[in-house]
């Protein structure tokens, strides 16, 4: 049996702007579900996402969804639901009109009832008659959403949509991005709050100076990168002895000895650290009284990534 | 379209546009005004060129365009909602035509009125007249918006390089240059007025009134596709 058809296919995509390469060759393809796009700023995160919603054009390469190119394609937006990072939002407009509008202009055959489904998806039906300047960043972001869910798209391009969400529209947010991945959606989502993305995301793209760092699950990117220093944090009776002891494993490449008394060890391996350190730990006569990952987070991961 | 002849509509019409557009076409009215109940009134064809093809046709109607049109697309990439439009699945003609037709809607009123109001007072109720600088100033207004639209697809100084086109262009080397004429908006509506009412410009060579049609339509429908072309092709916002 095959792999079924990718929604959105990236080939070896660069872009540049007269000397400056913003994007540097990137391929990766993307299927139903929630993909995270990472980087830090000014990384290409953006430009990229522009390039797959057909807003920029690509220096090199191609990106095709179900199969067709983005550019110059309208047709496809019928399928497809962007929202940039930017607040395009007018002022003038109270919210309501703003999403009746964008619903008419996508052709939705029952507008009525679309506006008031998406409006209500993003909890800002009191707020749907006031205009837009009178919104607060969060509101308008929910309402940008709701502008781009309206005519209930097959794949949503999200560039840092969380921006200006207080903690509790965060939440709603992220159940209403789940609620829509689970009826199959193809969802892309870009944001510098990392442990949002890592709770969201099933498949984490991290974009560096322009090139594709890495891909695939958290886990799968994290064990992926089996070279670097992986930090564990280490209570004992003994710490002082227990360094001494600990910094000679071939799984360890430092040990540093916090002013509270931990040990900070710095593994190329941590499979065999999990092994060794009890073992080591036993035959001392030391006592573990803790041991933590310090790194085992996507922010983690991604300043790692971002160092390099 | 609907929404976007709307959208463009509410845009375009703050309340500052309303009073400079007041003002600016006004002023040929007053002028005329003016001058017609001077004591020493000048001769028609010193009149026409004045003030119907110098002021009205050269400096007022395109002033107002530029205003107008050059930001019907210049705000959206300015305030980057462009996004909004293009990432829809209307064909891009079908974006580009209530942007144009918004901004013919709100400065032809203006500019029509100013040309209907002057030429009534200048040519003392004469119809023919009348209809003829109207006719003139309402295809220019078509050119001049076409190509004001347009210009706002593809510089962010659409209105700057607006402001130099009329007053270079338009306003000096249409009136001193003689090969310029096919290539001035002002003089093809100077040339329609005449082919329209042949005592207008009386004085003047003129572009034939069929051809001057063709060219006018003709500018029209390059600008509406350069501006969807470039709508297809560019970098949106």
């Amino acid at each position: 049996m095959s792999a079924p058809d990718p929604v959105i296919r990236v080939e070896g995509v660069s872009r540049w702007f007269g000397s400056v390469v913003a994007v540097s060759d990137v391929s990766f393809e993307i299927g139903p579900g929630i993909t995270g796009l990472l980087g830090p700023n000014g990384a290409g995160k953006t430009t990229l996402l522009r390039m797959m919603t057909g807003l920029a054009g690509v220096s090199d390469g191609s990106v095709t969804m179900f199969g067709q190119p983005v550019r110059d394609n309208p047709a496809l937006y019928r399928r497809v639901g962007v929202m940039s990072e930017h607040e395009t939002v007018y002022t003038f407009m109270r919210g309501r009109d703003f999403v009746r509008m964008m619903a008419k202009i996508r052709r939705v055959p029952n507008v009525d009832d679309a506006v008031e489904r998406a409006i209500a998806q993003v909890d800002l039906v009191e707020a749907a008659e006031k205009r837009m300047g009178t919104y607060s960043r969060g509101m308008r972001q929910r309402m940008r959403l709701a502008a781009t869910i309206v005519h209930d798209p097959e794949v949503l391009i999200l560039d840092e949509p969380l921006n200006g969400a207080d903690p509790r529209q965060r939440v709603h947010f992220q159940n209403l991005l789940r609620r829509l991945a689970a009826e199959g959606r193809t969802i892309i989502i870009s944001s510098h709050i990392l442990e949002e993305v890592e709770q969201l995301a099933e498949t984490v793209l991290l974009i560096i100076n322009g090139k594709l760092a890495a891909s695939g699950g958290f886990r799968a990117i994290r064990a992926a990168l089996d070279q670097r220093p992986y930090h564990v944090r280490v209570l004992a009776s003994d710490p002082r002895r227990l360094a001494g002891e600990v910094v000679q494993l071939p799984s360890v490449d430092a040990v540093n000895v916090d002013p509270d008394g931990g040990l900070v060890v710095l593994s190329n391996n941590v499979r065999d650290l999990q092994v060794e350190l009890p073992r080591l730990a036993q035959k001392a006569s030391i006592g573990l009284r803790r041991v933590e990952p310090l790194d085992d987070s996507l922010e983690s991961v991604f300043g790692y990534l971002v160092e390099r | 379209m609907g929404p976007l002849f709307r959208l463009t509509l509410n845009q375009l019409t703050g309340r500052w546009r309303i009073v400079i557009m007041t003002v600016l076409a006004s002023l040929p009215v007053l002028f005329s005004a003016l001058v017609v109940r001077g004591s020493r009134a000048p001769f028609v064809d010193e009149f026409e060129v004045i003030v119907i093809s110098t002021m009205l046709a050269g400096s007022i109607a395109p002033l107002i365009i530029v205003a107008i049109a050059s930001v019907a697309f210049g705000n959206e990439v300015d305030d980057r909602t462009l996004a909004n439009l293009t990432l829809s699945p209307l064909p891009r003609w079908q974006i580009v035509l209530p942007k144009m037709l918004g901004a013919l809607a709100v400065s032809g009123p203006f500019i029509l009125g100013s040309a209907l109001a002057t030429g009534f007072v200048a040519y003392n109720r004469d119809a023919t007249a009348v209809l003829a600088v109207a006719t003139g100033i309402g295809v220019g207004l078509m050119m001049y918006t076409s190509f004001f639209v347009w210009l706002g697809l593809v510089t962010k100084q659409a209105i700057g390089v607006g402001l130099l086109y009329i007053v270079l262009w338009e306003g000096f080397f249409s009136g001193y240059v003689e090969g310029i004429r096919y290539f001035s908006i002002r003089r093809y509506a100077t040339a329609l007025m005449h082919g329209i009412d042949p005592r207008r410009f009386a004085g003047e060579v003129h572009v034939e009134l069929a051809a001057t049609s063709l060219v006018a339509v003709g500018v029209c429908i390059v600008f509406f596709v350069l501006s969807t072309r470039r709508l297809r092709t560019m970098d949106v916002p």
